[in-house]
This record gives structure tokens, C-alpha cells and sequence, in this order.
């Protein structure tokens, strides 16, 4: 082995590198060559230093350092926020994103159409002029009657709810409504119209 | 046990907690600043690669590979904007610093109950001095090698991660450095 092929050894040494076999070669050429034996000792003290040194004299960094970082943070998106509280509540968010979508369809329902709508089980006997629907004298209808966008006249009899939506209502002296007669005519009643009778139909089910 | 708080918290911190992303800044700005302090010789930089770091690791978490320690992440990002600085910097740049930004690097620091003599405090601060000037003046490539190696103690593979190059440059980077600050100090001390 030579000086130069021992200075490669004696670093593989410092770094905790060198198998059992060349550490054996580099002692023996330690043993008969004294500028090695030197070099491995300064080298030893060099690393010593360097580990002591680099770290000495080092001022701490500044106590603000976190304070400063946070406060540069890109702002967090509010609806970032509104999702963290969906993710916590996930049994409130079902419940509120139910209603809101019941909301929201019922809203956009009743702005879209001005159309005619008659719903019913017994529809048969109903008389459709133009908007206006009559339950003629002397008819009765069984179940239900909703009327949407349309006046309703009432000469006959119904046995179930009378509702209408949008419209006016007339009953006559001779009219015989069995259930509710409702009419609704703000959105807000439609969308609370809506609720319940969703709700009513879901608990039928 | 420190690897395992780190996991925890980088998946906290990803999914946008703050709290948790504090508590990585908490961890980590002394290292961050240490080395940074030490590859630049100025405490100002140091301030700002620290912020810039974090700030960095904030907006990039979706680069971060999670087979990945967070530690070489956060060293990479460090490093390399170090080493950015430092060759923008005009080659007189380094002296200045080091005439002007005496904060820190003057006198020495003697452990709590060291009983060693004044002149040997005088002697050590002095071979500090003569590292610390000997580092400053290494080229990029070498200072960040060596003071990953000597600052933050990391194994020689880690620094390779980190660097993303193969071990045996960081082992060769490693031995010349140590050859180089010999020779600086074998006039003054052996
Ligand atoms: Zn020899």
C-alpha cells in the first residue's frame, strides 16, 4: 500500500467506512510510515474541529421567525373553512344541505314555470277553461286536488286537500271541500308547502 | 420516534392545517436557519431563506413524495436556495459579508463549566475563525456538503438524498473538504 492509497483509506475511516480488512492493511502501513501516522491524527483533529467549529458562534434565529412565516401564508380560501366544518359535522352538514337543496329546487320550480299544473287522482271531472279550473256543480273528486299557476273555481265537492299554488280560489255556496283548503301564493309558503309534503311523503314511503 | 412525529404532522399540515404546519416551522427553523447562517455568513439571508423555505414547503406540498423523510425535503429546499444566493452573489460579495456582519461570528463560545485557559479559549476561537472563514470561501458545491455533513450530522446517503447525487460524489466532496481544512489549519495547530 501506498501514502496515497492509505490517505483514501483514512478517510473512508472517518466516515465510519472502512471494512475490517483495509483497516488492517492501513495499520500495517501505519506502522512503518510516520508522515501517515501525522496525517491520520491531523485529519482526526480536522474533523473533531469541523464538527465543534461549524456549529459554534451561530446566532439563534430570530424569535418572530414563526409569527412571520404564518402571517405570509397564502390566505386560506373561506370556503376551504366552510368544507373543514362540513368534514366535523357530517351528520348536521346532511341535514342543512338537504333542506338547502329543497330550497333551492323548489325556489328555481316555482320562478320557472307559469305553466298550468293540475295534480290529482280523480281528474276526470274536471272542467279546464283556459287558467281557470272548475270542480263543477254536482262532481265529486275524490282525494286530492293541487292546482299550479291557475285560478280555481269550486261549485262541487272535494274529498281529500284542496290546495292551490299561485292563483286565486273560489269557492261557491254550493262547494263541499272534505280536507284543507289552502292557498299559496309566496315563495316561501311554496318551499314550506314543499318541505312538508316531502317530508309527509318520505315518512309514507 | 422524531421521524414518526414528522409523518404525522406532514400529513396534518397537507391537508391544511395550520396548527400543525407551526408546529414543522417550530422543528425546523433553528436547522433551517444554522445552515442557512452557515453557507451564507450572513444573518439576514439566513432570515430570509428560512421564511422562504417554509413558505415554499406551504405552496408545494402536492411535490412532496411521502416516501420521502420530510427532513431531506426541507434540507433540499434550504440547500439549493442557498446555493442560488451564493451564485448570484458578486465574487467579492463574500468578503464584504464577511468584514460587515460581524454579529455572531466574533469571540467564541466556551461550554457552561469548560475550565480551559484564556489562551486556549483564545487559540480554539481563533481555529474557529479560521474554519469558518475556511468554509465561506469553499466553492457551493463543497460548502453545502460539508456543512450538511459537519452542521446537521447527516450520514453521508442522506446528504445524497438531499442533493440528489450519488453517494460516492458526496464521499469524495466530503474528503477533499476535510483534506482542504488540514491543510488550512495544519500551520496553526499541529
Ligand atoms: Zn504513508
Amino acid at each position: 500500500m501506498d501514502c496515497k492509497q492509505a490517505a483514501s483509506l483514512m478517510h473512508e475511516y472517518l466516515d465510519h467506512d472502512l471494512p475490517e480488512d483495509q483497516a488492517l492493511g492501513l495499520k500495517s502501513h501505519l506502522d512503518i510510515c510516520e508522515a501517515c501516522r501525522m496525517k491520520l491524527k491531523e485529519l482526526e483533529q480536522t474533523d473533531m474541529l469541523l464538527f465543534a467549529a461549524v456549529k459554534s458562534s451561530i446566532p439563534s434565529a430570530p424569535d418572530d421567525v414563526l409569527e412571520r412565516i404564518m402571517s405570509k401564508l397564502p390566505k386560506q380560501r373561506k370556503q376551504q373553512a366552510w368544507l373543514r366544518w362540513v368534514r366535523r359535522h357530517p351528520a348536521l352538514t346532511a341535514a342543512a344541505m338537504f333542506l338547502l337543496v329543497m330550497i333551492f329546487s323548489s325556489l328555481s320550480l316555482w320562478q320557472a314555470d307559469d305553466q298550468l299544473i293540475v295534480k290529482g287522482a280523480d281528474l276526470d271531472q274536471v272542467r279546464i277553461e283556459g287558467h281557470t279550473v272548475i270542480v263543477p256543480e254536482g262532481t265529486a273528486i275524490a282525494g286530492d286536488l293541487t292546482i299550479e299557476n291557475g285560478n280555481t273555481e269550486v261549485y262541487g265537492e272535494v274529498k281529500g286537500n284542496l290546495t292551490v299554488i299561485d292563483g286565486s280560489l273560489y269557492q261557491a255556496s254550493t262547494a263541499k271541500i272534505a280536507g284543507d283548503a289552502k292557498t299559496i301564493d309566496q315563495a316561501l309558503d311554496w318551499i314550506w308547502y314543499r318541505i312538508t309534503n316531502t317530508f309527509s311523503e318520505v315518512a309514507y314511503r | 420516534m422524531a421521524e414518526h412525529m414528522d409523518t404525522r404532522l406532514v400529513k396534518l399540515a397537507r391537508k391544511g392545517n395550520q396548527g400543525a404546519f407551526a408546529e414543522l416551522v417550530e422543528l425546523y427553523k433553528d436547522k433551517i436557519f444554522h445552515l442557512a447562517y452557515r453557507m451564507l455568513s450572513n444573518r439576514h439571508e439566513a432570515e430570509d431563506i428560512v421564511q422562504e423555505a417554509f413558505l415554499r414547503v406551504y405552496k408545494n406540498w402536492d411535490r412532496y413524495d411521502e416516501n420521502q423523510k420530510f427532513s431531506t425535503w426541507i434540507y433540499r429546499i434550504a440547500t439549493n436556495l442557498c446555493i442560488d444566493r451564493l451564485r448570484k452573489r458578486k465574487p467579492t460579495y463574500s468578503l464584504d459579508a464577511e468584514l460587515n456582519d460581524q454579529d455572531g461570528t466574533d469571540g467564541y463560545t466556551l461550554v457552561p463549566g469548560d475550565e480551559r485557559t484564556p489562551e486556549t479559549a483564545y487559540l480554539l476561537s481563533e481555529t474557529q475563525t479560521t474554519i469558518h472563514q475556511a468554509i465561506d470561501g469553499l466553492p457551493a458545491k463543497y460548502k453545502s456538503v460539508m456543512v450538511l455533513r459537519y452542521l446537521q450530522e447527516l450520514s453521508l446517503q442522506e446528504i445524497a438524498d438531499i442533493l440528489k447525487m450519488p453517494v460516492t460524489t458526496v464521499k469524495t466532496r466530503v474528503h477533499r473538504g476535510r483534506e482542504f481544512l488540514r491543510k488550512r489549519l495544519e500551520h496553526k495547530l499541529f
